[in-house]
């Protein structure tokens, strides 16, 4: 069972959304195509970023816990990793979008910016040698600008909002990969390269670094899908 | 002690805020400020935006030195910036410019008053003769024109 326990988590992620995705109401299963391919923009920087990671040695892949094929030195777990965990956050963000007026939120946009903008600046700057904090910290910044200022979307706040909400899963996921309700972690990180925060087991980077993946998952299939608002 | 270095910022910051947009924003760099008025610029970033940055800095570079200080005076006179500087846009984008479709109805006097204040800022399109260039504070007069009419 245990080369599964990767595997069972990235199933377990979309499994639900997966098959919701064909109900009437939704019909995300004509979106899947589209889908791919946003996600698939966004995938490649950050598989790069954690081929790069895994190689510097930031953090490292427990094989007991996979099927033990690997690419470019990620387990193929990883690799679906990328599609999996967006697809159940796209799926989700496009129902509560289409179910619910969520614009509320979107008054927010200034106030989410600035103050990730300061705080996430402060932490960079004096935690620039933990090399995941900083690239954090400094993919995040720039995506929130880029978002915020250039491409000017309204949506940033109604995101956020999602994403809080998206949180119990992120917890269940990320908390079994980094170790927790299972004897050791999936993945383990160097206590050099990151501040040491966990939230439960989860290193704080992630839930940052998640967002800002998040943020560009949603930018990418709104622009494919030509859902712009 | 430090709650009120944190909150003795917060109301020096409306001063200073006046201060900056009545003589530097409407001032020399005026040329930052003006599509933000008049809504001149074509592209797609508002030069006005730059602000957003000129103001975040010196909250950053002070939180930065107080933390490396153990949390210092420089780190609460920052958090103190960093406050002002949320309640604005909380205030701004809330309140003022309603883009929420929350508190559209409000009676409350004081939001009235400082909503008057800055659609009446919002008249002149020029650098000159500008007015009501506070922010959470305004003439008194518009305060008067609401809290009178209760």
């Amino acid at each position: 069972m245990m080369p599964y326990t990767y595997l069972l988590i990235n199933f377990f992620t979309v499994i639900i959304c997966f098959l919701a995705s064909f109900d009437r109401r939704i019909q995300f299963n004509k979106l899947f195509g589209k889908f791919l391919l946003s996600s698939t923009i966004v995938a490649v920087p950050f598989i790069i970023w954690d081929i790069w990671f895994t190689a510097k040695g930031v953090w490292w892949f427990d094989l007991n816990y996979t099927l033990g094929a690997k690419i470019a030195g990620l387990p193929v777990e990883e690799w679906l990793f990328f599609y999996c965990i967006p697809f159940a956050c796209v799926f989700t963000y496009y129902c509560l979008e289409k179910f619910f007026n969520l614009d509320w939120a979107n008054v927010l946009n200034n106030l989410i910016v600035f103050t990730a903008v300061i705080f996430l600046s402060v932490t960079g700057i004096l935690y620039y040698e933990r090399i995941y904090t900083l690239l954090t910290v400094i993919v995040t910044i720039i995506t929130l600008c880029y978002l915020h200022f250039i491409a000017q979307k309204e949506w940033l706040g109604k995101a956020s909002f999602v994403y809080l909400l998206l949180m119990p899963g992120f917890f269940a996921v990320n908390g079994i990969l980094t170790g927790s309700l299972i004897p050791s972690p999936v993945v383990n990180y160097n206590p050099d390269d990151f501040l040491g925060v966990r939230m439960g087991t989860i290193p704080v980077e992630d839930a940052v670094y998640g967002y800002s993946q998040f943020l560009l998952n949603i930018y990418f299939f709104k622009k494919i899908t030509k859902n712009e608002k | 002690m430090n709650f009120l270095i944190v909150f003795g910022v917060c109301i020096f910051m409306e001063g200073a805020t006046w201060l900056i947009h009545r003589y530097i924003m409407h001032g020399f760099l005026w040329c930052l400020h003006r599509d933000h008025h008049d809504h001149s610029h074509n592209g797609k970033l508002e030069r006005n935006d730059l602000f957003f940055f000129i103001f975040a800095s010196p909250a950053i570079a002070l939180l930065y030195l107080g933390v490396k200080q153990e949390f210092s005076y420089c780190f609460f006179i920052g958090l103190g910036i960093s406050i002002y500087g949320m309640a604005y846009f909380f205030v701004h984008d809330v309140f003022i410019h309603q883009r929420a479709k929350v508190f559209t109805k409000t009676k409350n006097p004081y939001f009235l008053a400082i909503r008057r204040a800055h659609k009446q800022h919002h008249k002149h399109l020029g650098k000159e003769e500008g007015e009501c260039f506070g922010f959470l504070w305004v003439p008194v007069k518009y305060f008067k024109m609401y809290f009178n009419k209760k």
